[in-house]
């Protein structure tokens, strides 16, 4: 089996770097400045499981090296559409790409670029960032999940990609209900995220406030009724499991998406905030504190786009 | 008439420097670092409406220079406490309190210490602040003080001297004849703009780039409104439709001073501002789901500064 990651930022670089160190064919399609740094000192992890560096197949166009068997995206929501047009090349018609990215709202963007049926469903519970030489500094959790999205048996790419996760140490797997687990994620992203973002601050802090651990569990209400409405409302233990880790009093854990505000950067408001908002609109389901942290998301993002978050 | 300004600070080295230059009798009741600043630079005011370097009265206690007639109170209202301790003094018989504070829980305080009769109402409107060198730099086109009788009767003969004093020193408004509803209006636009501003990180013309910023800002609004109705002092849709104009002009670069303390990681009036409104709410009734966000934001800014953390990655 032949893979292909896009992008080698803390999940697509933590997996391929993990693939390649189990002897899985991986390959890497990178833009050449990140190409030029990885092919000179392979994919340098330092993580809690042991640190290592591995050099790792490089390419900078989707048309070589193939063709491919899986193609991984793990690019951010607003980079889908440049990471189509990068992969695009690589994707014959007996390739899966397997999107790893955030939301929903990509599946449509793919489905509609290359047909549903070569899309597969996924997610990374991989937590971890780049450190400033671009090594990848994993944190802790290290695992993916990807499977089928419309209730078939397991193709035989994704079979082989599950056994090449367990060869490799990388948890979770091959997945027959990867449409919950996706909502499962989202709906625990969703509120996170939304809570962080416009709360500017960590778990701990948010449940320091008086109404704080209040306002989480209203958050992850409104993001259950939506996942309720699309038929995929979280399990009782799951949005206990979720309930107890948001409101944990003096939590350390945090969304990535406020480390990205406190950078100035990107963020993906409109995949992981906009899209949880415009579908409980579409479903009736009263949102109201959806509605702050998208609109604190976009205030972000028109002081962003005017240069005036340095003050 | 004999005025004792506390604090040489950014509203009361403003005021209180215009006063002085145009002849009135003013007193700095201040830190001896302050004093000692103000000996050796005088007190210096780069303004709009022109710039000024003079040398004022300042006193280290508030036992020194009187009897006063007036002691005006400019401090941020985290530090009342210590404000109230430092003009006890100063406030003899015969002398009146003019707390120029945003929101309006001080006058609680200030009654219970000296007596409402001896408290009156006040407020400035004026964007100034104090540059690192302990400059005053004002820079609104406009610098206006406002004060009377809370019980709406007409001002005593103090407030009626302060307000010959101000319009002679070209500083605008001077005494109210209902300085409570002026009060309220105040509060309704800033506890708007300071909850919004702070809980969205933005300016107002950022906060109308959201889809909803807009909706959200003019609910916020109304939420103060009716705590204000609730209080008997409704602005009426005249007073709302200038709040409104305010929160909808495109592109403002207008922000709360309470996110610029947000930003610099400093203390902020976040109770006294905001989240007074939201008790009084709470006593009447009245649902403010917009301010119970903002609160929250600046309690957990507050829990966050608490622990060191500002200024420091969140990850």
């Amino acid at each position: 089996m032949k893979i292909l990651i896009l992008g080698a930022g803390a999940v697509g670089g933590y997996w391929g770097a993990r693939l390649t160190q189990a002897g899985i064919d991986t390959t890497f399609l990178l833009r050449e400045k990140r190409a030029a740094l990885v092919k000179a000192n392979g994919l340098v992890v330092k993580s809690p499981k042991g640190d290592f560096t591995v050099p790792v197949k490089v390419v900078t166009r989707g048309d070589s090296g193939g063709p491919y068997d899986v193609v991984i995206l793990a690019c951010k929501g607003y980079d889908l559409d440049s990471a189509i047009a990068s992969i695009a090349p690589a994707v014959g018609p007996d390739t899966t790409i397997v999107p790893m990215l955030n939301g929903h709202a990509h599946f449509a963007t793919l489905d509609a670029k290359f047909g549903p049926a070569r899309v597969a469903g996924g997610l990374a519970r991989i937590s971890g960032m780049l450190g400033p030489n671009g090594e990848i500094l994993h944190s802790g959790a290290s695992g993916v999940s990807f499977g089928e999205r419309h209730g078939t048996a397991p193709r035989k790419a994704l079979v082989d990609l599950d056994a090449a996760c367990k060869k490799a140490g990388i948890d979770g797997g091959l997945n027959p209900d990867i449409n919950q687990d996706l909502w499962d994620k989202w709906v625990m992203l969703g509120t996170i995220a939304s809570m962080c973002a416009a709360m500017r601050g960590t778990v701990g802090d948010i449940v320091a406030a008086e109404d704080g651990a209040a306002l989480v569990r209203e958050t992850l209400d409104e993001c259950c009724q939506v996942a309720a409405a699309a038929g995929h409302a979280p399990s009782a233990k799951v949005r206990a499991g979720l309930e107890s880790g948001l409101t944990q009093p003096g939590g350390k854990a945090v969304a990535s998406i406020l480390g990205d505000m406190e950078k100035g950067g990107a963020v993906e408001a409109r995949s992981i905030v906009g899209d949880m908002l415009m579908r409980a609109r579409k479903a009736g389901v009263a949102a109201p504190n959806l509605r702050f942290a998208y609109a604190h998301l976009q205030a972000y993002e028109a002081r962003r786009a005017r240069g005036g978050l340095k003050s | 008439m004999r005025t004792l300004v506390l604090g040489a600070g950014a509203i009361g080295g403003y005021m209180g420097g215009r006063l002085h230059q145009s002849g009135a009798d003013v007193t700095f009741l201040v830190r001896p670092a302050r004093r000692e600043a103000l000996q050796r630079d005088g007190l210096v005011i780069k303004s709009t409406k022109g710039d000024i370097t003079q040398q004022v009265k300042t006193v280290l206690g508030g036992a020194e220079g009187g009897p006063y007639d007036l002691v005006i109170l400019t401090c941020k209202a985290y530090d009342l406490d210590s404000a109230i301790e430092a003009v006890a003094p100063a406030v003899k018989p015969g002398a009146t309190v003019v707390p120029l504070l945003n929101g309006m829980r001080h006058l609680d305080v200030l009654d219970a210490r000296f007596g409402a009769a001896n408290v009156s109402g006040g407020l400035a409107r004026v964007g100034v602040a104090m540059s690192p060198k302990g400059e005053i730099l004002h820079t609104s086109p406009f610098a206006a003080v406002s004060f009377g009788e809370r019980d709406g009767k007409p001002g005593r003969p103090a407030l009626v001297e302060l307000d010959a004093a101000v319009k002679k020193s070209g500083l605008d408004g001077g005494l109210h004849g209902n300085i409570i509803q002026d009060l309220w209006d105040k509060w309704i636009m800033l506890c708007t703009l300071a909850a919004m501003c702070c809980l969205m990180r933005g300016t107002s013309g950022d906060i109308l780039e959201a889809a909803e910023g807009q909706a959200i800002m003019f609910e916020t609004a109304e939420e103060c409104r009716k705590v204000a109705a609730a209080a008997g002092c409704d602005p009426g849709e005249t007073g709302m439709s200038t709040v409104r104009a305010f929160f909808s002009h495109k592109g403002s670069r207008f922000a709360a001073s309470m996110l610029h303390d947000l930003e610099k990681g400093t203390m902020v009036e976040a109770d006294h501002i905001v989240g007074d409104m939201i008790a009084r709410a709470k006593k009447a009734g009245i649902a403010t789901p917009n301010l119970r966000m903002s609160y929250a934001h600046l309690q957990v800014y507050l829990a966050r500064r608490a622990r060191g953390g500002i200024g420091k990655p969140a990850m």
